[in-house]
Order: structure tokens, then C-alpha cells, then sequence
């Protein structure tokens, strides 16, 4: 049996992101890439899933960037045992969830799997998460905001998280879709060399895709939050900021 | 003289003796040899006449303890002397010949082997009295100990500390006797003839009979041991010296890259370990030097590096027939140390350098790292999350390259790109003093400095990477080899004649791990650079600093390096009163920050930089600085202050400060704590 | 016929959320200014009664035992197959955690479009433009709406819940369970809630607060202190609860729990919209951060740029001393 995995490169949020002339994207050329960090959990999940039921990962990504291959080589030196990217005319796009979805379907409905995890959010979703739309498309049940999961009996047994510490516990037939927000324990760590020797040992397996409509999400301006600077900002020595701020609590009774 | 009877069974004993001796011995050979490697022979001869001259001065030895280790010297000078004495006993016991009252040169070795046997005598009581009288050799509750180790260590050392007395005590006894049969004393053997009154009246049947006994006792004895010498702590005599002769010629700054065998990369099991660190356990003596000086053990965790060789060693004794034909070791992890211990070693090197036997527990431990990080055990989360930023910035602080070089854009002149025009010294700043906002200050005075000195510099700025040298001691090697491409890819396209480096494990991982990739560049630390600049006047000291200072010696400069006396040579420069800590130079103690322990939890206990920090505060109430010349011992030691409320009485400084108010650089005056100068 | 603004209602256990009138009392606005009436979808098991407090024109009710606690596939569902007869102008659906598996899957199965993370939503002449929060609140999208029916995911705590009561209430309108939640996929839905907390943090005046830039577990000792210190209780951000450093009742945000201290004293929180959402309408927040641009100074009434654990020694040293 099959567990797709799907990952996505995004953005990097801890670089300095600038907007691209066109006022709708980023400026493409100034941005890095990263696995976004809830596809990380996701692979984790399902690693934990297919460690204790025997079935088999596979990870499937778009390649909207050129470098997912050290995305989906990373998953391989972890434990998933296919890996396959989906190539077309949108490198350096910002692909919409939705065309995303629907490039995904077809080759989720080829696999088969009883399962497909990807992360919960990115920080580019604009029109949306993946793992609702998936589901809908394919017409099967999901849940997002999956904090564990369990496969019993023919059916999967997950924790979504609600706020505050309250959670739901669903059961879902199978195929289902589950959007994850954090694996049952941390991402694991894989060492360089095992990456390396996969890449050495391991090949990933490529498809080329037309291009959807609505490949990019409707945007009609990007721009940076204004907001920022609306603090005072308290100057000085660590123990002047101290004295500052002893003296605003003063102020306001809350000392 | 032996009687015909006893000679027979004196030969007949012998031979079984030594067959029996043979076979522990080729059991034990055959088991190193199952480590991974082979010794490099070639090595025998080039180092044999260095090391043997090294232990006879018992060099290794005295590096610490001394008065143990004069009470060993007694011992073991008697045991080398000794080797002459037991062939002459025997042939005196074949065939008569004695050198009893007799001159010259046999009065010249009656007297040594006299006074070398009170020697061992009286050094083997005090050792003794030393292990069990006052128990100095304790592991705290955490360390992992083998069932066998705890009763064990006791075991041997009484056989062994017994055999030694009654050989040596039965051997003067009865040359005591013989002086008495002779019945006059014999001044070459003072010692012997005193014990000889002892004997005043015994009939001349009762002292024969003691003759042959003493005989036995002394010569028989050794046949006894001999087969259970081999398993006692006694081999080190053999192991120690082949342990430090065939030792490869590696800089102690260098690593191997990992041992690896049936798939395992690193060490899990005993013979996945090299040859020599299976070696190591047998050339053993249990002192637990490398103990005392351990900052882990020091400080409450579960580390012993001495009860890993011991738990290795006993571990082979009791099963080294099976072992040694070749049957799979149990993990590391369950008889040799526990996972707590393999992750809170610092890679200090204070174990290995103290070693008198030349062991490098300190290795075993990052191999066994290396197998946990490659099998991909859980690491802790700060480590996972700082080897992961490493692989995908380059920095262990999860910013982006660009930002690597930002300290750079707040000074009033810019630092040439070495990747774009040609510099003499080329820059190599390292991740904390990039990127710790504490730190980003000393980086600019350094800069400051080098700018004033009108030092042709430059930097790598964003092309920069973490050099790796905690990478490699955590275990990812693969990691490590990744940052080693990445900055050579780097330093390819910048032209430079020599490095200099603000942090030490940078300055060791260039100078000594990146020459096995083929980088040979003159590699400098800035206090070296800046140790010169001040000694050839390029930086003149305007005002004199009058303030009592003491230094503290990083790990990667001091003991790996030796690199001890340039910063002193700056601090003396500027006029301060430099305190020697009682640890100092290549005896200095870790701050805990090795090893990748900076991007782990210690766990809450007492820190080594906490103890460093009180070591520091005991040289006097005037101490004003606490003197550093590593970016993390300045991370670690400005926390260790703080903690342990010594804040507002010692400052914990960087060198490079201290010359920048000496020698008047703009701005920085008012920065540092304000230190007296001889104008005011 | 008039057009409709409607909303999707969220309640637990029987009461409606914070961000139900919230997005009410956006629906109201949008619906003043277009002449349009607000229409509630109320979905759950027996949960008419709450019909008559939602300020809303008309409520359509589907009460059934599979939307007991709203999970995701049965709501959807139901959505589907109302929303392609009552084509409302827009959905509005709260960004939440029960929300987000609604809004996307709807819009994706009746091919509408959808703007997530809806932050702000206003008319600029004769078009709807909404605001979204993307890039870990680094980057805000604006999108202009077209005619078609769109659906909004929109962020908790991003709009004012509508102070006056509409009056009358509304048009209460049942409709049959639609026949899709006869075939449903989904089984056996719990609620659990967290065993009873150490302290309740939304009950506290001050709460200080760390983040990442804690750096370690033995530096949340410091931090505490600084909160004994202020008289205050300790709380954090997401990545300190899952690593297991505090307990989930104490992590602030959309995840976790939403706070309204007299002070929020952030330390070392970059201010992810995760979890602004969670402590922005607090009366006094002060934030010490390595990082300039950190979003949290976007929020805060008083920022410092500097080392964390500098400043809490020197608060420490002056409260304590």
C-alpha cells in the first residue's frame, strides 16, 4: 500500500523577501527556497505511519522552483522509497493551490495510495490549502490541522488541533486527505552523506505536466505591511530599556 | 642453589608458565586486531628511541600528581632494574654465582637493586594505601559501569599491588637471609644487611630453608602471575609504551575520518572501533586522570572517559575468547557508555592530553557520535535544529548568508572583498563573531584594529561558511565535508597569502583538519597578528593599562594549538597584570562550549564556565578582567558571570578590546568597561 | 432578489465563537454599503436555539448528527450543496482550524475563487478588494473580486464583531439535511479538551511571554523569574509548546489560546500572524527582540531592540535588587 507525500518548495521567510516590479510576485530573483517546514512534518508523519503498517512513502512534488530535487533526495535518505516531480512550463512561478491540485490528481489517482499527507499551510497559499482542495477534488475525506494519526482497521484515526489546547479526533475511511501541522514527534535528522548517497544511488522519477488554468493566484497588488514602526522604540543601554520600561508599568499601575 | 628436584620443577613450571602466557597474549593480539586499521610498523622505529627515553624520564607521567607519580617512578625504575635482578636471582639459583660481598661493579648493582627495592617497596605501599586507603578513585552516579568493573578494579589492583610486594619484599628478604648466612653484613646491600640483624641466631638449617623460600616466593611467584598477566592492569607495561610508539603522527587538531565496517559508519560495536582504540583499553592503568581533568565528569554528567577504557577492558577480559574468534561485540552504548555520556563530551581534549599511556578516549566517543548521527538516532532538538541551518545557511543561527557580513556595514571604512581584488591576510571571522549580536562589537574593534595597523585584509563576506570543526566533532561528517567544499569553492576565488581567524575551532579546523582536502595556507589567530603588530610598534599603546587581569586558554588554541603565549605577550604589552588561573596553557579547562555542546541543553546543571568563573575570582578581590580570546568563551563566560553573580566585580573582555582602549581607537573607550589608565 | 453576504457560523459546545460576530459584523458592513442582507448558515446537531442570538438577516439552519462538532468533510458537504442555489455575493469562513478545511474545500469543489488569510476586506469604489496575509505576515496580498460568488477565509480577531444588535432577529429559515450526509466518509468525531491547566493564561493581567529567541530550555528559568518579578505568568509561542518546553495551556496564539492581558511583555518573539492573532488586542504590549524587523513591532506599543536576556537581568536587577 501507498502513502503520497505531497512537499512543496516556498519562499524562505527569514530572508528579506522584496516584490517583484510586476507588483504581483515576489521578486523571484531575490528569493531562496525551502521545503516548507509543514511538508517536513507531514514526511515525518507518514514515515511514522508506513514504519508501524508497512506500506510504502512516496513523495510527489511540482517543481515551480529547479531545485526541488534536494527536497524530494531529502525525503528518499529519510525513508520514502519513490520520489516524483512534476516538471512543466512554470518555474519561477507563483503557483495557485488550486492549479497545484490539479496537476497533483492525476498522478495521485495513478499511485493509489490509501493516504495522502501534506503540510497543513504554506506561507504562499493564497487561494487556500492544498489539503481541503485536494480532497475535494478527489472526492475524498480529510482533515487538516493534524497533530497524530493512526491507521486501525481499514480506516484512519486522526488528531486535528482546534485552539487551546481542544482537539477532534476523527475517523477517516479510506483514501483520505490529511493536512499536517505537526508529526507525532519531531522531523527527523538525516546526515549529508546519507543525502549523498542517494543522489549517487537514487534517481527521482520526472513528469512532464501542462500547465493548468489559474496557474497563478489572482493577485492584483503585493505589498509590505505598513505597520511596521508602530512601536515606540525605547533606546539605550539594556538597563536604560530597563528603567523604561519600569517607568511606562509605573505609569499604568501595573507595578 | 636450587636443589636438582626444584630445578626440574622450576623448568617444568616455566614452560607451563609461558605457554599459558602465550595463549592469553595471542588472544589478546588477535582481539586488537580485530579493531578496523592497521598499525603503521614503521613508526617503531622511528619513535622507539624517543618514547622509551620519554617513559624512562617518565615524562607522560609527571605531567600531573607528582607525588604519585614519584611513588610510581619508585615502582617503576625498581621493575626495569629488576629485569636485571630476577636473570641474575635465577642464575644464582642454578648455578651458585652470587655478588654477594663483592666489589665494583657488583656492589654498584647490589646497592641499586637494594635501594630500588626499598624504592618500589615503599612506592607500591603508598599507591596501595593511596587506592584503598583513601579511595581517590570514585565515578559519579551516572556513569554507566560494567557489574564487573566495580568489584574488579579492586581485584586487580590488590593481585597486582600484592604480586609486587611479596616479589620484591621476598626478593629483599632473602637477600637479607644470604647476608645472614654470610654473617657479616654486606655495605652494598645497606637495606638488606639491616634486615639481616633480624636473622641474628637462626640455625644455618632454618636460614637455607628461608633461602629457597625467598627464592620461590620471588622467582616462582613471577611463573604464578605470569599467565594472569596479560588480563591485569600489570600489561600496561607493554601496552603504554606500543599505545605511544605506534601512534599515528596526526596533529591532535585533526581527525580521521570515520571507521567504517559492515555498513556502519562510525563505531557501534567494539570491533567496528580502530585497532588502537581497542589497544587503548589494555594499555589502560585506571588512574582516572583523564577524569579529573573531564569537564562533563566535573560537572555532574554522566562522562567518565577513564570508565570507558575500563568498562572496554573488562568487557574484552571476560569475553576475550569469543571475541577474539571473531563473535559481534555488544553496543558501545550498553557496555562501554551510555548516550548522555557520548553527547556531553565537549571534545576538550583535556583526557587525551593528561593520558600517561597515550589513550584518546575522547575519539571513541566521537565515533560512536558518528554511528548514532549516521543511523539517525534522535539528536537533541537544539542540535538537529543548528546542523539543519548549517546545511541550508551555512550558520548554526538560521540567517541568511547575506546577513553574514551586516556587522561590516556600521564601520566608517569598508572591508575589502577578497573575492574580488588580491589581500595579504585574509579574514576568516567565523559564525559567532558574525552573527552573536554580543560579539558583533569585538568583531568590529578587531577589524578597527587591523585597519589601523594598515593590515592588507579582506573577507569572503556571504561566500563564507562555517569551517566546520564542531560539525566533524558532533559526527556529521557528511556535513562537515559539505562546508569544507563550500568554503574551499570560496577561498578559490579569493587570492591571499595567509588566514587569520577570530575563533580558535575555526583557526584549528583551517589549519589543521582542511590540509587532508588539500588547502595549505599559513593559518594565524588574531592575537598572534595582533601580539606582532604591538611588538614591532605598527600599534603603539597611548595609556598604559593598570589593571590585574587573568587569560583564559581556549580548548582549539592553547591545548590543541599551543598557542599560549601570544595573547599573554598582548596583555603584558598593554601594561596589565597578568594572573595565572591554576589551569592554564595546555592544562587549561574547557569553557563547555566544545563539541557542538553550544547548540545543546546542558540539562540544567552547574556549568564548567561557572566553575572557570570562580577559579577565576579566587586569584584575588583586584581581579578586574577575565581575558578571552574565542567568541563562544565570550558567549559562554559573560552567561557564566551572571549566573554565578560575579557581575560588576570581573569583566569578562575580549583581548582585542583591551588593545583598542590602549592604543586609543575612537568609540571604543567609551564601550568598554572603563579600565584605568596610567593617565589618570 | 437582493444580494446575500453569508457567513458560516462556528460555535463549540454550544456557543457560537468570537469570530462568528466578527465576521457577522463584516458581513454587515459590506452588506450596508451594497444594499445586500447578511445571511447565517447555522450547522450542527441541536443548535437552533442559537439562531436568535446571530445579528444576522436571515439564519439557515441544518441540523443533523454528523455536524455535531463541525468536522470538515459533513460541513463541506452540506455547503456544496446548499451554497450553488442560494449564491450568496460572498461566504465569509473563519480562517480557523475548523474553518480552513471548509472554505478550500468548497471553493475548490463548486470552482469558486477564494482568498485565505483574509485580513481586510473594503470596498475601493465599486469593487471588493480583499487583503491576505501571506509569507509569515511579511507580504499582504490584495485581490480585487470579481462578479462570481467568492468565498473568504478571514483571519480571527481581524474585524470587529458588530456592536449593535441588528434588533429583531432575523428570518430563521430550516432547511432539510441535504442527502450527501447519508454517504458520508468520516466516522465517529470526538472533542477532547485538554486536562485542567496548571494557570489559565486568559485570565491573567500580565502575562510575559517567550519565543524562539529563548534560545534553550535553561534560559526559561530567567524568564520566569522576570515573570515572578512583574507578578505575572509565563506564556509562549508554538515552537517552545511543541518542543515540549511549556505546556500547551500556556502557548498563545491561533493554535493555542487568545489573550487580552493589561501586559504582554514579549521576549524574543518574532510575532508570526499565528501568533499576533493570538495577544494583539492586549492594552499595553512591550517587546524586546534581536531583530528590527520583527513583526511583534508591528503590534507593540513599545519596542526594544536587544538582547533578551541583557534586559531581563537589568529588569531583574532593578525589581528583585
Amino acid at each position: 500500500m501507498t502513502i503520497v507525500v505531497v512537499m512543496e518548495q516556498v519562499p524562505d521567510v527569514v530572508e528579506e523577501l522584496a516584490i517583484a516590479p510586476s507588483g504581483t510576485d515576489l521578486d523571484r530573483d531575490a528569493v531562496s527556497y525551502v521545503l516548507n517546514e509543514y511538508d517536513d512534518h507531514a514526511l515525518e508523519e507518514a514515515l511514522l505511519l508506513a514504519e508501524a503498517s508497512g506500506d510504502e512513502v512516496v513523495a510527489v512534488g511540482i517543481d515551480t522552483t529547479g531545485e526541488l530535487d534536494q527536497t524530494l533526495y531529502t525525503a528518499l535518505a529519510k525513508g520514502a522509497r519513490r520520489a516524483i516531480k512534476l516538471t512543466g512550463d512554470f518555474e519561477g512561478t507563483w503557483l495557485s493551490t488550486r492549479a497545484a491540485a490539479r496537476l497533483l490528481v492525476p498522478v495521485i489517482q495513478e499511485l493509489g495510495p490509501r493516504l495522502v499527507l501534506t503540510g497543513v499551510q504554506a506561507p504562499d497559499d493564497l487561494d487556500g490549502q492544498l489539503a481541503p482542495t485536494l480532497a475535494a477534488l478527489l472526492g475524498w475525506p480529510h482533515a487538516s490541522v493534524v497533530i497524530g494519526s493512526e491507521l486501525v482497521d481499514g480506516v484512519v484515526q486522526v488528531r486535528k488541533e482546534l485552539w487551546g489546547g481542544i482537539t477532534m479526533t476523527l475517523e477517516l475511511e479510506l483514501p483520505a486527505v490529511l493536512g499536517v501541522q505537526a508529526a507525532r514527534q519531531a522531523p527527523r535528522y538525516v546526515p549529508i552523506s546519507r543525502v549523498r548517497q542517494v543522489m549517487r544511488e537514487a534517481s527521482i522519477e520526472t513528469r512532464e505536466v501542462e500547465a493548468p488554468d489559474g496557474l497563478v493566484p489572482a493577485v492584483t497588488t503585493l505589498r509590505v505591511p505598513e505597520q511596521a514602526g508602530r512601536a515606540e522604540i525605547l533606546t539605550g543601554s539594556p538597563a536604560e530599556i530597563a528603567d523604561r520600561i519600569i517607568e511606562l508599568l509605573r505609569a499604568r499601575g501595573l507595578l | 642453589m636450587l636443589t636438582t628436584p626444584e630445578r626440574i620443577a622450576f623448568v617444568l613450571l616455566a614452560l607451563a608458565s609461558l605457554l599459558l602466557t602465550a595463549h592469553g597474549v595471542s588472544r589478546i593480539v588477535r582481539a586488537i586486531a580485530r579493531g578496523q586499521g592497521r598499525p603503521n610498523w614503521r613508526l617503531f622505529f622511528h619513535r622507539v628511541i624517543p618514547v622509551s627515553l620519554d617513559i624512562l624520564l617518565q615524562r607522560p607521567i609527571f605531567r600531573t600528581r607528582p607525588l604519585v607519580s614519584l611513588l610510581h617512578a619508585g615502582v617503576f625504575f625498581a621493575f626495569v632494574f629488576y629485569g636485571l635482578v630476577n636473570i641474575l636471582d635465577l642464575l644464582e639459583g642454578f648455578t651458585g654465582f652470587s655478588t654477594l660481598h663483592r666489589s665494583g661493579v657488583a656492589a654498584l648493582y647490589n646497592l641499586i637493586a637494594d635501594l630500588l627495592s626499598v624504592a618500589a617497596l615503599a612506592g607500591m605501599l603508598g599507591l596501595l594505601i593511596r587506592r584503598f586507603g583513601l579511595r581517590p578513585f570514585r565515578f559519579n552516579q551516572r556513569v554507566l559501569l560494567l557489574p564487573s568493573v566495580r568489584f574488579g578494579i579492586s581485584r586487580d589492583s590488590a593481585i597486582v599491588g600484592g604480586f609486587i610486594l611479596l616479589h620484591v619484599g621476598s626478593r629483599w628478604i632473602g637477600q637479607a637471609v644470604r647476608v645472614a648466612e654470610s654473617g657479616q653484613p654486606d655495605w652494598s646491600q645497606p637495606t638488606a644487611s639491616l634486615v639481616a640483624t633480624l636473622f641474628h641466631g637462626w640455625s644455618e638449617a632454618a636460614l637455607t630453608t628461608a633461602s629457597h623460600v625467598t627464592w620461590w616466593l620471588a622467582l616462582g611467584l613471577i611463573l604464578a602471575f605470569l599467565p594472569y598477566f596479560p588480563y591485569s592492569k600489570h600489561i600496561h607495561l607493554f601496552m603504554a609504551p606500543l599505545n605511544l610508539i605506534l601512534r599515528e603522527a596526526r596533529p591532535l587538531g585533526q581527525l580521521e575520518p570515520p571507521p567504517s565496517s559492515d555498513g556502519t559508519i562510525g563505531a557501534e560495536r567494539l570491533e567496528q572501533l580502530r585497532w588502537y582504540q581497542l589497544l587503548d583499553a589494555y594499555a589502560c592503568i585506571m588512574c582516572n586522570r583523564c577524569q579529573d581533568v573531564c569537564p562533563a565528569h566535573g560537572t555532574g554528567r554522566a562522562l567518565s572517559p577513564a570508565a570507558l577504557e575500563i568498562n572496554k577492558r573488562y568487557y574484552l577480559n571476560r569475553n576475550l575468547a569469543t571475541f577474539a574468534g571473531g563473535a559481534t561485540s555488544p553496543p558501545l552504548l550498553e557496555i562501554a557508555t551510555s548516550k548522555e555520556a557520548v553527547w556531553s563530551c565537549t571534545t576538550c581534549a583535556a583526557c587525551v592530553r593528561i593520558c600517561p599511556v597515550g589513550n584518546r578516549p575522547m575519539l571513541d566517543l566521537i565515533d560512536i557520535r558518528r554511528a548514532l548521527v549516521n543511523r539517525g538516532d534522535p539528536l537533541d532538538p537544539n542540535l538537529q535544529s543548528a546542523l539543519e541551518s548549517l546545511a541550508r545557511y551555512g550558520n548554526s543561527f538560521g540567517k541568511p548568508a547575506r546577513q553574514r557580513a551586516r556587522w561590516a556595514k556600521e564601520l566608517p571604512f569598508s572591508i575589502k572583498d577578497a573575492r574580488k581584488e588580491p589581500v595579504e591576510y585574509l579574514w576568516f571571522v567565523g559564525d559567532f563573531a558574525s552573527f552573536d549580536p554580543r560579539m558583533q562589537e569585538n568583531t568590529k574593534t578587531v577589524a578597527q584594529l587591523f585597519q589601523a595597523a594598515g593590515l592588507d585584509f579582506g573577507i569572503l563576506y556571504e561566500d563564507e561558511r562555517n569551517a566546520g570543526n564542531d560539525v566533524r566533532r558532533v559526527g556529521e561528517e557528511g556535513l562537515f565535508e559539505m562546508l569544507v567544499e563550500q568554503n574551499l569553492a570560496a577561498l578559490k576565488k579569493a587570492q591571499f597569502r595567509a588566514i587569520v581567524t577570530t575563533d580558535p575551532h575555526t583557526y584549528n579546523a583551517l589549519k589543521n583538519e582542511y590540509p587532508a582536502y588539500g588547502f595549505q595556507v599559513p593559518v594565524y589567530h588574531y592575537t598572534e597578528v595582533l601580539a606582532e603588530l604591538l611588538e614591532r610598534g605598527i600599534l603603539r599603546v597611548q595609556q598604559p593599562l593598570r589593571a590585574a587581569v587573568t587569560y583564559h586558554d581556549p580548548c582549539y588554541l592553547g591545548r590543541y594549538n599551543r598557542i599560549t603565549a601570544a595573547p599573554r605577550r598582548i596583555i603584558r604589552a598593554l601594561g596589565l597584570e597578568l594572573r595565572e588561573m591554576p589551569r592554564h596553557g595546555e592544562n587549561t579547562y574547557c569553557c563547555g562550549a566544545g563539541g557542538g555542546q553550544i547548540w545543546m541543553d546542558s540539562g540544567g546543571q552547574e556549568r564548567p564556565s561557572e566553575q572557570r568563573i570562580r577559579e577565576a575570582v579566587a586569584l584575588g578581590d583586584d581581579l578586574r578582567y577575565f581575558v578571552v580570546s574565542c567568541p563562544k568563551d565570550m558567549a559562554m563566560y559573560s552567561d557564566a558571570v551572571k549566573t554565578t553573580g560575579y557581575e560588576g566585580r570581573l569583566t569578562v573582555i575580549d583581548v582585542a578590546r583591551l588593545v583598542a582602549v590602549a592604543i586609543g581607537i575612537d568609540g571604543v573607550e567609551r564601550e568598554a568597561a572603563p579600565v584605568e589608565s596610567e593617565a589618570r | 432578489m437582493t444580494q446575500r453576504i453569508a457567513v458560516l457560523v462556528e460555535h463549540l459546545e454550544g456557543q457560537p465563537t468570537d469570530v462568528t460576530f466578527e465576521l457577522l459584523g463584516l458581513a454587515r458592513r459590506i452588506a450596508n454599503t451594497d444594499g445586500a442582507s447578511v445571511q447565517a448558515y447555522l450547522f450542527g446537531e441541536r443548535v437552533g436555539h442559537l439562531a436568535e442570538s446571530l445579528p444576522a438577516d436571515s439564519v439557515t439552519v441544518v441540523e443533523h448528527s454528523a455536524l455535531h462538532h463541525l468536522a470538515p468533510e459533513p460541513t463541506a458537504r452540506v455547503l456544496a450543496a446548499l451554497l450553488p442555489a442560494d449564491l450568496p455575493r460572498l461566504l465569509l469562513v473563519p480562517n480557523t482550524s475548523l474553518g480552513m478545511d471548509v472554505a478550500a474545500w468548497v471553493a475548490a469543489a463548486l470552482e469558486w475563487p477564494l482568498v485565505a488569510y483574509c485580513q481586510a476586506l473594503e470596498h475601493r469604489g465599486s469593487r471588493l478588494v480583499a487583503t491576505a496575509q501571506l509569507f509569515g505576515g511579511k507580504i499582504l496580498a490584495d485581490v480585487t473580486l470579481d462578479e462570481r460568488p467568492t468565498v473568504i477565509a478571514a483571519l480571527a480577531g481581524a474585524f470587529a464583531a458588530d456592536a449593535v444588535n441588528p434588533g429583531a432577529p432575523g428570518k430563521i429559515e430550516r432547511r432539510d439535511a441535504p442527502a450527501e450526509l447519508a454517504a458520508l466518509r468520516t466516522r465517529s468525531v470526538v472533542l477532547e479538551r485538554p486536562e485542567a491547566a496548571d494557570v489559565d493564561i486568559t485570565r491573567a493581567e500580565k502575562i510575559v511571554a517567550v519565543g524562539r529567541g529563548i534560545e534553550s530550555k535553561d534560559n526559561l528559568e530567567l524568564a520566569e523569574q522576570v515573570a515572578q518579578a512583574l507578578g505575572a505568568v509565563l506564556a509562549a509561542s508554538r515552537p517552545l509548546v511543541d518542543a515540549g518546553w511549556l505546556p500547551r495551556s500556556r502557548q498563545v496564539g491561533k493554535s493555542g489560546l487568545k489573550v487580552k492581558p493589561k501586559l504582554y511583555f514579549a521576549l524574543g518573539i518574532s510575532g508570526a500572524p499565528e501568533h499576533l492573532e493570538g495577544m494583539k488586542d492586549a492594552e499595553l504590549i512591550i517587546a524586546v527582540n534581536k531583530d528590527p524587523k520583527a513583526p511583534i513591532f508591528g503590534v507593540a506599543d513599545y519596542g526594544a531592540v536587544a538582547d533578551l536576556f541583557e534586559v531581563s537581568e537589568a529588569l531583574l536587577e532593578r525589581l528583585e535588587g
